[in-house]
């Protein structure tokens, strides 16, 4: 059996991920607050490799190929790694080590889920109801969305798990902030290209299958988790708890929806 | 009336109501939606079964379950927007209108799924080439030409339905391709392409010579027996023969030869087009709403850095 090109470019991207986690690792067992200067530089060339991988793969298909769960983790993968990569740049010393290493770490599982022999990975062009571009918008935009919950949950983890207060209020602000930026392009993806995708395909906006309730159950935490950020008291502590069960929310309706219930959503 | 406005305009009333949403939704997750009740009693315990029938959960968001908190949240979100707007102009804070429309689009898409909830209409039919059929509000929609594509793969790549639409003898389009992903779009109606079939049918001449088209999945009376046309295969007619409710034999004829009472003239198979027509009161609104609510998020975001910036 043939390796086609993305799995190729997805396995040297997952061993510059190990090396950028190994990297991040070593400095923070040596010094927990200052960031490695290369390991940004790996992810950088690991998203570059996701990335390229898809592009052939669209090139091949000639449509953007975001058409099955394989082309999705990657892409998934990718674009974190790539958000990891441009934290660093410009947030710099506001995005902590360890964050930056949480977020290593779960790009390195979405592409180990990706490599399983339970996922498909032959380059197949897309059926009809997938064949529009407000379908790209939806999968491509979710997963951008969802790429600044994995900082919000990392960073959320992280204050709980405690430590000083100026370092917890980085990190409250930090997941805060990632939650700021991933949710408009999440709402927008997810929920709103989604629908009008389902109503050009379809005729009709939402049909309540399990995939789409389960989306809208992430969108309902987030929500609340901004809106937790209007009331003092419940700042803090239900704000990291929230965007923790939010990003639970987010991998369960990528993929527990899939192979524990059914729906609509059987293609990924 | 004050302590109600209040109760309204909490911000921990909206987190309240949001998180319990996400609660009863979770729980309609893991119940199989819109079954018969005999279908819970028979998988579920007793109690069990009786609490989903009873409560609403087999279909759960027509429930009041789901109704209820759904019109506490858009009374509370209702209350919360004129709060906003009316303290805004009060203080001559900042103008932050981003959540603003976020708010408001959220409200018009909750009206918007009522229109659609109580006015939607669809309804399917097939058309084989040369069909016409009269739909809703005038139109009439006759079938040019239909095709199925394949990948080399046999995996289907598109089904494409050219139509001509006319309304009160009027021609609104001479020639359009419904594919799915491209639905004809009518004032008020929209045409899906939905699904296809093939219909089989055997001419039949009866003893006096009269002609008669007998599509698959029809059937007629012969003696004692039903004879069930279940459709052409490897050029012949494939009846099912049944005496009641039992199941005698199945009965393959070519051309020319004899079925029952009758004589197969000729066998002929052609494709059908399976289209869905939508009518949906809706669609404005909830279009409407989703452009403000995107609209509102961007806005919000624009904002939100520039403050950033600035502090």
């Amino acid at each position: 059996m043939g390796y086609n090109f993305s799995q190729i470019m997805a396995v040297l991207a997952f061993a510059l991920l190990v090396l950028a986690g190994i990297l991040q690792a070593a400095y923070l067992l040596r010094n927990r607050r200052v960031l490695d200067p290369v390991s940004h530089w790996l992810l950088a060339a690991a998203a570059a490799l996701l990335l390229a991988g898809i592009v052939e793969r669209s090139l091949r298909i000639r449509f953007v190929a975001v058409t099955n769960t394989f082309e999705s983790l990657v892409f998934f993968a990718g674009v974190t790694a790539l958000v990891l990569f441009l934290y660093r740049l410009l947030a710099g010393e506001r995005l902590l080590p360890l964050v930056s290493f949480g977020g290593t770490v779960i790009s390195l599982a979405l592409l180990a889920i990706a490599s399983s022999p339970a996922i498909p990975k032959e380059v197949q062009s897309p059926i009809p109801a997938l064949q529009s571009y407000w379908l790209v918008l939806h999968v491509t935009l979710s997963f951008i969305g969802e790429s600044f919950f994995i900082v919000s949950f990392v960073a959320s983890i992280l204050y709980l798990a405690g430590g000083d207060e100026e370092r917890r209020k980085k990190l409250d602000r930090l997941s805060y902030t990632a939650v700021g930026i991933g949710y408009p392009i999440f709402t927008a993806g997810a929920l709103v290209f989604g629908a009008v995708w389902a109503q050009t395909a379809w005729g009709t906006w939402w049909s309540w299958d399990p995939k789409e309730t389960w989306a809208l159950i992430t969108w309902l935490v987030y929500t609340a988790f901004l809106h937790t950020r209007l009331v003092k008291r419940l700042r803090g502590r239900l704000s990291a708890i929230l965007s923790i069960v939010g990003f639970a929310f987010t991998i369960f309706t990528f993929f527990g929806v899939n192979y524990l219930l059914s729906g609509l959503h059987s293609y990924g | 009336m004050d302590a109600l406005y209040r109760f309204f305009k909490s911000v921990r009333l909206a987190i309240v109501l949001l998180l319990l949403l996400t609660a009863l939704s979770i729980l309609a997750t893991l119940v199989p939606q819109g079954q018969q009740p005999a279908y819970y009693f028979h998988n579920y315990p007793p109690l069990l079964a009786r609490l989903i029938t009873g409560l609403g959960y087999s279909s759960f968001f027509k429930s009041w379950l789901f109704l209820v908190p759904c019109l506490l949240f858009f009374v509370n979100l209702a209350v919360c927007t004129v709060d906003r707007l009316v303290g805004r102009l009060k203080r001559k804070a900042r103008r932050r209108y981003g959540p603003d429309l976020v708010h408001v689009g959220l409200l018009v898409l909750i009206v918007g799924a009522l229109f659609t909830a109580t006015g939607r209409q669809e309804g399917t039919f097939f058309l084989g080439r040369g069909d016409s059929i009269d739909l809703p509000m005038g139109y009439r929609l006759r079938l040019l030409d239909y095709t199925y594509q394949q990948y080399e793969d046999g995996r289907p790549r598109d089904w494409i339905s050219t139509v001509e639409a006319r309304r009160d003898e009027g021609l609104l389009e001479a020639s359009y391709s419904i594919e799915v992903n491209r639905p004809l779009r009518l004032r008020g109606l929209k045409i899906y392409q939905s699904s296809f079939k093939r219909e089989d049918t055997a001419l039949l001449r009866d003893q006096s010579g009269q002609l008669e088209a007998l599509q698959s999945g029809k059937h007629f009376q012969w003696e004692e027996s039903i004879l069930f046309f279940s459709g052409i295969d490897a050029g012949q007619a494939v009846f099912e023969r049944w005496q009641g409710r039992t199941f005698a034999e199945e009965l393959r004829r070519a051309a020319s030869q004899p079925i029952g009472p009758y004589t197969i003239v000729e066998l002929s198979s052609r494709d059908l087009t399976g289209l869905k027509a939508v009518k949906d009161p809706g669609f404005a609104p909830v279009l409407a709403a989703l452009a403000l609510v995107t609209a509102g998020l961007a806005l919000t975001f624009i904002q939100k850095r520039k403050d950033e910036r600035e502090s």
